[in-house]
């Protein structure tokens, strides 16, 4: 792999070189409304700046120790991030839509490989199955007759593709931060330590950390959830319905307008 | 790198997955001959009966029709209109079956095997291609929602008004009915205690009461938002050829067509199987399989054999249905869904709720049968008052007549309601 090919450079230079390459890609891809040979040379370009970006990725990853050999986080992982950029840089808003799907599917790919299978599995059922079917249905009955203009250019290219790049380098740099001194990101505190070392269902490192696939898993979360979060859970409940009810009402009342401009215009 | 010897693991896993698609597609193929000799004996005539072995007169029933149709339609040509988005029309078809076959990672085909020392396998082997999955309703409910895209798709890289509408119309039906299915098997997994399949036939298995009989009002909304989800008659407005022009694969043929329709055909399956395992016992059967753990194989086979027998006749129920039942009209589905479905899977899911709460309190007045007898009398209860309720209570939607009645156009009322487009 390429990554293995980069051992003399530096994290610093890595991430730099990552986040400057994220940049221009995403500048080059990003519809910006040419002419079509333009057009293609420069979406050419960008893509393989972006495969250069993800490989210096890789390699960061793999030199702070957080990208392991396991193929199948690889692969999933992939297919969120390369989905997620095409996502950005599709022309048709159908596509982008499909693309985010895809991305959403990798996303929870990683959770299931994490081990956080409700969390998977609940992305794929909010997010791909219900939300993102809403915005196929919007998409598709909007512009029967082709795209609009606007929706094949992106505003702004140059500030949307540097601000998602720095946004990235920030956080890579503080999660390799937390991954070079563990001591401050992943200790457990004392109280929390002790509550979990008494818990059955500790992991197999030992007490104090949480067996993540221990055989009830869904029910340490819903007990959790319905435990120590119950307020949390109801007051989202509580908002989810006020929602609910104040859309059929603002339904409700333009049927009842219709209805009484239709009684105000049949009786003369 | 690792060596690239697969564990036993990984072999029994990959053994599971070659039956399990290779017995689905078997049976997705003969299914449909069965289907073809039902629709022959419900309408009084002969089926299919003359393919047997070709270049003999040996004709076997009929048998070789499968093979014969699965041969034309995937030598047929592959046509693709020159006005369709062609990447998403190649698309639509595959997602829909990789989705329609992923379902069955989390579905349980038997109880399980007895340990085989000679595989390196000590403990009891499920019969599950992903025992480990924690969550295997819900992952049922999100690979179901996925085919959503498939018929959407499809309809629009059609690019076609009727297949567009018809791509419109199918995906509201699934979406409508997915929230009387997740009512259904929420009472389910509220009794049983996980979300996990196996672990809800166990449930059923170790008290002897199926949950079709615990909870009746749950087994009824299950079983017709399942016909709904599958497409099935009377629901199967997707594909209404004779009166919407076929639905969301109007422009498709070929071996894409044939995709869509085995897809189709697998969520039949697949409703058989939920509704087998999570309300009809599983591979339960009173004094024939017993509840305890598998020791023999030949425990073993009679669950299995159990389990496939229980699908087998539902799937025969669904074929029953589809050539006794006309279809519905798109308002009377609609409104079954919100206005009759809706309101019954709420109402099951609160009594079972209230039953499984106040169940010590029950056990404490009535003790233990006693209380196993009110926890199925009560839902009994509550399946009557909501049936006479749905009875009484929905606007039948059966009429023909226009909704609206037209405005009089008598000179009195100068032209009604068209007057004001007139002044405009």
């Amino acid at each position: 792999m390429i990554a293995s090919l980069l051992p003399s450079i530096s994290p610093g230079t890595l991430l730099a070189g990552g986040v400057t390459a994220t940049a221009a890609s995403l500048w080059m891809l990003l519809p910006r409304g040419r002419s079509g040979r333009a057009e293609r040379s420069s979406r050419w370009l960008g893509g393989l700046l972006g495969l250069a970006a993800l490989a210096a990725f890789i390699a960061l990853g793999r030199r702070l120790g957080s990208v392991g050999e396991d193929t199948i986080f690889l692969v999933v992982a992939l297919v969120a991030v390369v989905s997620g950029a095409a996502t950005v840089v599709s022309r048709s808003p159908v596509y982008a839509a499909i693309w985010f799907a895809m991305a959403l599917a990798g996303v929870s790919g990683v959770l299931l490989v994490l081990g956080g299978q409700f969390l998977g599995v609940a992305t794929i059922v909010v997010y791909a199955g219900a939300i993102l079917v809403m915005f196929l249905f919007v998409l598709m009955l909007a512009q029967p007759a082709g795209l609009a203009p606007y929706d094949r250019v992106s505003n702004e290219p140059l500030l949307a593709a540097v601000a998602g790049a720095v946004l990235l380098g920030i956080l890579s740099l503080s999660i390799g931060r937390l991954a070079a001194d563990p001591a401050s990101c992943c200790a457990v505190p004392a109280t929390k330590a002790a509550l979990l070392a008494t818990d059955p269902g500790a992991g197999p490192n030992g007490p104090g950390t949480v067996d993540l696939l221990a055989a009830d898993h869904v029910a340490r979360l819903g007990g959790e959830l319905f435990g120590r979060h119950l307020l949390a859970v109801e007051v989202a409940g509580v908002l989810l319905l006020v929602a609910l009810v104040g859309s059929i009402a603002i339904v409700s009342r333009g049927a009842a307008d219709d209805e009484a401009t239709d009684s105000r215009r049949a009786t003369p | 790198m690792q060596n690239f010897i697969p564990s036993p693991t990984t072999l029994v896993a990959l053994a599971k997955i070659g039956l399990l698609i290779g017995g689905l597609m078997t049976a997705a193929a003969y299914l449909v001959l069965v289907e073809r000799w039902m629709a022959a004996w419900v309408q009084d005539r002969k089926g299919p009966n003359r393919v047997g072995i070709p270049l003999t007169k040996i004709r076997l029933f009929g048998l070789g029709q499968p093979l014969a149709d699965g041969l034309k339609i995937i030598l047929k040509e592959d046509f693709t209109p020159r006005h369709v988005d062609k990447v998403l029309y190649t698309a639509a078809p595959l997602v829909l079956l990789a989705a329609s076959l992923a379902i069955f990672a989390a579905i349980p085909f038997g109880s399980s095997l007895p340990p085989i020392p000679a595989l390196g396998l000590t403990g009891e082997e499920p019969l599950l291609v992903a025992p480990g999955l924690d969550v295997g309703v819900l992952w049922v409910f999100a690979l179901s929602s996925i085919a959503v895209y498939g018929v959407l798709l499809g309809g629009w890289a059609s690019n076609n008004k009727y297949g567009f509408l018809g791509g419109l119309r199918s995906s509201a039906q699934l979406v409508a009915y997915e929230i009387p299915l997740g009512l259904g098997l929420l009472g389910v997994v509220l009794a049983a205690g996980s979300l996990k399949l196996d672990a809800i036939m166990n449930a059923q298995a170790s008290t002897g009461i199926w949950y079709a009989f615990a909870q009746p009002l749950g087994f009824v909304v299950f079983l017709i938002a399942s016909f709904a989800e599958a497409a099935r008659l009377p629901f199967d407005l997707p594909e209404a050829e004779q009166e919407l022009v076929g639905g969301y694969h109007t422009e498709y043929s070929g071996i894409k067509l044939l995709l869509f329709l085995v897809s189709e055909f697998l969520h039949m399956v697949t409703a058989a199987f939920l509704i087998v395992i999570m309300f009809l016992g599983g591979w339960h059967l009173w004094g024939v399989t017993g509840s305890g753990p598998v020791e023999t194989w030949t425990v073993a086979l009679i669950r299995f054999a159990v389990l496939s027998a229980k699908i087998f006749g539902v799937i025969l129920f669904f074929m029953l249905v589809r050539w006794s039942w006309p279809r519905f009209r798109f308002d009377q589905l609609m409104n079954l869904a919100w206005k009759v479905m809706l309101p019954l899977g709420l109402a099951n899911l609160v009594t079972v709720a209230a039953v499984e709460e106040f169940r010590p309190q029950l056990v404490a007045a009535l003790g233990e049968g006693g209380a196993r007898a009110a926890a199925v009398a009560i839902p009994w209860g509550v399946f009557l008052l909501g049936w006479i309720a749905a009875g009484v209570l929905t606007p039948s939607g059966t009429d023909n007549t226009p909704i609206r009645t037209p405005e009089p156009l008598d000179a009195e009322h100068g032209l009604g309601r068209r007057r004001d487009l007139v002044q405009a």
